[in-house]
């Protein structure tokens, strides 16, 4: 692989007695958009929240743009976790601010430009806003970010359809403009599945499979037909 | 004119084969076909990532093979045109035909017909051969 943008080594994570993640090893290529799919408590949130330094393995190794995680290498990473929810109070506009002012590496004009996609306005307050309003809104603040690591817990999980599209258009978008390592989580096969070009398949804390899609399509079928047989 | 060759490029992918060979052969035979025109411009790998909603890397390496066949060539700060010579869709055309009978005959023979038998049939069709 020519360059890593993640690279974890026999990692062991154990929350109350179980195993969320138990010997994960993986290396992921920089300036690849990557799926991380897997059933429900395969370790795709904790592998996540370890990249950004937010749980630390019992055991093994992460080196995330070739550091341990950390405040240093979370200046570098735009991370939206699972479940994210915005401040009630404030509107789309004060966001930007919070986001212009707080977030490293965060674009401004590109953020309002993002908004045009998302179908969001200044003006909204995020109280009121639907679930998929407010996945826009937050997936706004993490893409407007120029930043060479993007990490995407669920981002499409419980939207509707349309809230979708305009997710995958500006991620489309975003793919176009700049190098970045993108990493998404999702359940969502079907719909997405055209966004990536690299597969990981996590099951009981450990990699299943990893490679190139258009690889994986040429030897063994669609991204969800392989998870259909790897976890079916 | 953008927007009617943007329809044109529209298909369905099937997603249990690689994405890039199914656009560069959708490229190539909407050309062979005449459905593309000579010298037409080409959707940036922007517009295309997006009308098939698909990952743009994805349809840049397509993109590259349809250089690499000479079916298109790039103007610099301009975009990607089909090229406007015949001989060279012609040729593509040719490939794509090639092909196509490869894959057929391959078939018939695995239904164990010869092509003296093929011939036969395609005789009793009303092909005469020539």
């Amino acid at each position: 692989m020519k360059d890593v943008a993640v690279q974890c080594d026999s990692l062991i994570k154990t929350y109350g007695g179980k195993r969320a993640l138990n010997g994960f090893t993986l290396s992921l290529p920089a300036n690849r958009v990557t799926a991380v799919l897997g059933p429900n408590g395969a370790g795709k949130s904790t592998f996540f929240r370890m990249l950004t330094g937010l749980t630390a393995p019992d055991s093994g190794s992460v080196r995330v743009l070739g550091h341990a995680p950390g405040w240093r290498t979370n200046r570098q990473i735009a991370y939206l976790p699972d479940r994210a929810r915005w401040y009630g109070n404030q509107t789309v506009a004060e966001a930007l601010d919070w986001g212009a002012k707080l977030l490293p590496g965060f674009d401004r004009p590109r953020a309002e430009q993002l908004l045009r996609y998302m179908d969001l306005e200044l003006q909204m307050p995020a109280e009121g806003m639907s679930r998929g309003q407010e996945a826009r809104l937050m997936l706004t603040l993490c893409i407007a970010r120029d930043v060479p690591l993007l990490v995407l817990d669920e981002p499409f999980a419980g939207i509707d359809l349309i809230s979708r599209e305009r997710i995958v258009s500006a991620l489309i978008d975003n793919m176009s403009d700049r190098e970045q390592t993108v990493l998404i989580s999702t359940h969502e096969i079907v719909e997405t599945e055209g966004l990536f070009d690299y597969a990981v398949f996590l099951e009981n804390g450990r990699v299943a499979l990893a490679g190139e899609t258009e690889e994986l399509r040429r030897e063994r079928g669609s991204l969800e037909m392989l998870y259909r047989k790897l976890f079916g | 004119m953008k927007e009617e060759l943007g329809g044109k490029l529209q298909f369905e992918l099937d997603l249990s084969q690689p994405l890039y060979e199914q656009v560069w052969n959708h490229v190539r035979s909407s050309v062979a076909k005449g459905v593309i025109g000579l010298g037409e411009k080409m959707p940036s790998v922007r517009e295309l990532a997006q009308m098939l909603q698909i990952n743009p890397n994805t349809v840049m390496r397509a993109y590259q093979e349809l250089e690499r066949d000479g079916l298109t060539e790039t103007r610099r700060g301009q975009g990607t045109f089909i090229t406007s010579d015949p001989i060279k869709v012609a040729t593509v055309r040719e490939s794509l035909a090639q092909a196509a009978v490869e894959e057929f005959l391959a078939r018939m023979d695995g239904l164990g017909f010869t092509v003296r038998d093929v011939m036969q049939m395609i005789r009793s069709k009303g092909g005469n051969g020539e």
